[in-house]
């Protein structure tokens, strides 16, 4: 389906939100993290495929980027903060089954201001938007929207 | 948290978004959809709001009742209903169990392909919209 082409405006819009998320919470690598999580737990191939991409050209440690499916057996590989925004992540994420816990919502509000914490959230809801998109349009990994 | 006041341009591109997805969808269906998946993501600010939205609107009592099981009250809704209504629960509960090519192809039959392109923004813009608001504990009736 030619979603992209057709639905312009949204896109736009699309393309706002996650600029003026991404730039509110200040931290690139984070943001990219928590996109990816996101894509895996939701299965879109384009999009795990496009932010595997970015992490490698940020320069983050391949292993950080391969152990994120299993970020809480790993130890040290991922800061606190991260895994307070990893786990913040599934939580919204995973919203028809099981909430968003208040230890996980009460978890990251201790590692990030509210101000920051309101754009983590809009980090995690834009890609889920475009997970939703790509998933039901069965965009395929490494081709232009 | 009041994550409006805290992220003023994420709010403004939300409402872009919003306007974007519901151009040229039947609004009674809009509801319908915005209803369903609101309820799946258990978001009491929006179910509220959008049970209002679809009353004022004129929308019989017994088909906003029976909305959570709509595919037992098959002659409630029309055909065209229970393809979109179908749609937004594989879009919705996308972690467990993907978008079923049978949900996307009785979609795909009920709605051109510029509508299905609409359905398909207006249903992901109510999970963003239902994210937020589950989230940062929206309380029904309050803004």
């Amino acid at each position: 389906m030619a979603f992209w082409g057709q639905m312009s405006a949204f896109g736009r819009a699309q393309l706002r939100l996650t600029t003026a998320a991404k730039k509110g919470l200040g931290d690139p690598v984070l943001a990219e993290l928590v996109v990816l999580r996101a894509s895996q737990l939701n299965r879109c191939a384009f999009c795990i495929d496009m932010h595997v991409k970015n992490l490698h050209e940020a320069g983050v440690e391949p292993r950080r980027i391969d152990l994120l499916p299993a970020w809480e057996e790993t130890g040290d590989l991922y800061t606190a903060k991260e895994r307070a925004a990893l786990a913040l992540t599934e939580a919204v994420t995973v919203l028809t089954d099981g909430f968003v816990p208040d230890d996980v919502y009460a978890t990251a509000a201790a590692h990030f201001d509210e101000t920051e914490l309101a754009h983590l959230l809009a980090v995690i809801v834009a890609i889920n938007n475009w997970n939703r998109v790509n998933v039901t349009i069965r965009q395929p990994p490494g081709e232009e929207l | 948290m009041r994550w409006v006041q805290r992220a003023p341009e994420v709010y403004q591109a939300m409402i872009a978004l919003d306007a974007a997805a519901r151009k040229g969808v039947d609004p009674g269906l809009a509801e319908l959809v915005k209803i369903r998946a609101s309820q799946l993501n258990k978001c009491a600010f929006c179910l509220d709001m959008h049970l209002t939205d679809a009353r004022k609107a004129g929308e019989s009592e017994e088909r906003l009742q029976l909305l959570v099981a709509w595919a037992e009250a098959p002659d409630h809704y029309t055909a065209k209903e229970r393809a979109a209504l179908a749609l937004t629960e594989a879009i919705t509960v996308l972690t467990d169990g993907f978008v079923p090519d049978d949900v996307y192809a009785t979609a795909a039959a009920q709605f051109d392909e510029t509508e299905l392109a609409q359905l398909i923004a207006l249903i992901t813009t109510i999970n963003a919209w239902n994210r937020f608001g589950v989230s940062t504990r929206m309380t029904p009736g309050k803004a």
